[in-house]
This record gives structure tokens, sequence and C-alpha cells, in this order.
């Protein structure tokens, strides 16, 4: 059976898969200036991944889309998170040693290289979010109950 | 006939319910109004001071990843554990693999 779409739906898909994923990494990364944070922003590339998986059929996204990469990312992402949560442990957990006395991330409030661990752990966030969502889905995708 | 009066009754119950939650004579739950500006000094507190001590100009990014960092965290970890729990119960990788 194919699993994949027709010819418009395929062109379309690869002209907004991109734009998709620009608007969720622009999310992303201004998530301390404005609306939006990593979860929206990952939330926001994962649709962009799911518009693949139903465009182009699960076959050709098993191709393309490494699992245990997927898996391991999810991981680091939330070890990232954490970890930059402890930075500031010498004076308490989630503290924002980046941003009071830390060499980077101490620009200007308003700038992109301000707040301290707050960008590093937006990203930390997004990926998390994003891998987690994807896996969840292809997962979905993939299931069989019936045998053919 | 029936679905026309089930329509209209729901109206009338929305009406009622209207009526019970208008908030000038309405049924009034805890505290209102003026009093309730006395103990929501947190709010006033973010916006005053979260740029200065977080850095974001986003104060919902200052408080959830910040002020309550500690709710983000056990966040991430229902994320985790549910998205570990999905792809455990719904995987064939390893079968359609092999065939």
């Amino acid at each position: 059976m194919k699993s994949d779409m027709g010819l418009i739906v395929k062109t379309m898909a690869r002209a907004t898969i991109p734009l998709i994923g620009i608007f969720g990494a622009y999310v992303v990364s201004h998530g301390h200036l404005t609306p939006g944070g990593g979860f929206q922003g990952g939330a926001t590339i994962a649709g962009a991944g799911v518009l693949f998986i139903i465009a182009f059929g699960v076959g050709e996204a098993k191709k393309r889309i490494n699992k245990s990469l997927y898996s391991a990312l999810e991981g680091l992402g939330g070890l990232v998170f954490l970890g930059v949560a402890m930075l500031g442990l010498s004076v308490a957990f989630f503290y924002n040693t980046l941003w009071h006395n830390g060499p980077i991330f101490n620009g200007k409030p308003g700038t992109l290289l301000s707040a301290g661990y707050l960008p590093i752990m937006n990203l930390a966030v997004g990926l998390k979010v994003y891998t987690g969502l994807m896996s969840a889905v292809f997962a979905i995708a993939l299931f069989r109950r019936w045998r053919k | 006939m029936r679905k026309t009066f089930g329509a209209l009754s729901l109206l009338f119950i929305l009406g009622i319910l209207l009526l019970i939650a208008n908030p000038n004579y309405g049924l009034k739950f805890g505290l209102g109004g003026e009093d309730w500006q006395k103990y929501r000094y947190t709010d006033q507190y973010y916006i005053d001071h979260g740029i200065e001590e977080t850095g974001g100009t986003n104060i919902v990014t200052d408080i959830v990843f910040d002020y309550r960092g500690y709710d983000t965290l056990g966040e991430a970890t229902v994320l985790f554990t549910s998205i570990a729990g999905a792809v455990a119960l719904l995987r064939k990788w390893r079968e359609e693999n092999e065939e």
C-alpha cells in the first residue's frame, strides 16, 4: 500500500517545511526576548516533522529519520537542562550565575546574548521536545496491530 | 421537537450560569476586587524585578525557567517518561527491520 500523498501535497510540503522549521528555530532561540520558548518552538518544529511523515509516507521517513539518534538527543537535552541548572550550585539550585557574574550571556537585557542560562535552557528544552515528540509520533506511525 | 427543547434548556441553563457568575451581584468565590490585589503581590514583583534579576525580557520565560525552575524540571521529567512509555509500548522496529 502506498503511504505517501500526491504531487500537490508533496510540493507544498517541500515549500512549507523549511519555513516552519525556521519559524520554530526563531521561537526557540528568541525564547527569552519574545513570546514563546523551548516547549512552543520545539512543538512547532515537530509539526514540520509530522508534515514530512504525512506527506512523504512512513517508508521515506524510515530512511531519513535515525531513531536511535533521536532518542540519544532527547536524553542529551534533558541532561543539558539539568547540568545548566546545576551551574549555580554554589549558591542554590537554579541560581542564574551566568547572568549575575558569568563570562558569557550577560549582555544588556533585550539583546540575544543575555539572560544567563535562559537561552541555553531554551535550546535544550526545544531539542528535547522536538526529538521526543518526533519519536512518539514516529512510533505511533510505525505501529501496526494487524498482520498483513 | 425534542432536540429543540434540549437546545432551549441548554440556553436557559447557560443564562442562569451567567447570572450566577456575574462579578457585580452574583455569587462570590473567595476574595475579590481590592482584597485580592493585596494577596497577588508576586505578579507585580515579577514585573518589577524580573529583568534585573533574570535578564530576560520575556517574563513568562523568567518565571518558568528561573523562579519556578523546579516545576519545569518536573515537567520535563513527565514528558521524558511519557514519551519513553509510548515508544516502549508501541515500537515494532525490531520486527520490521527483520522482515
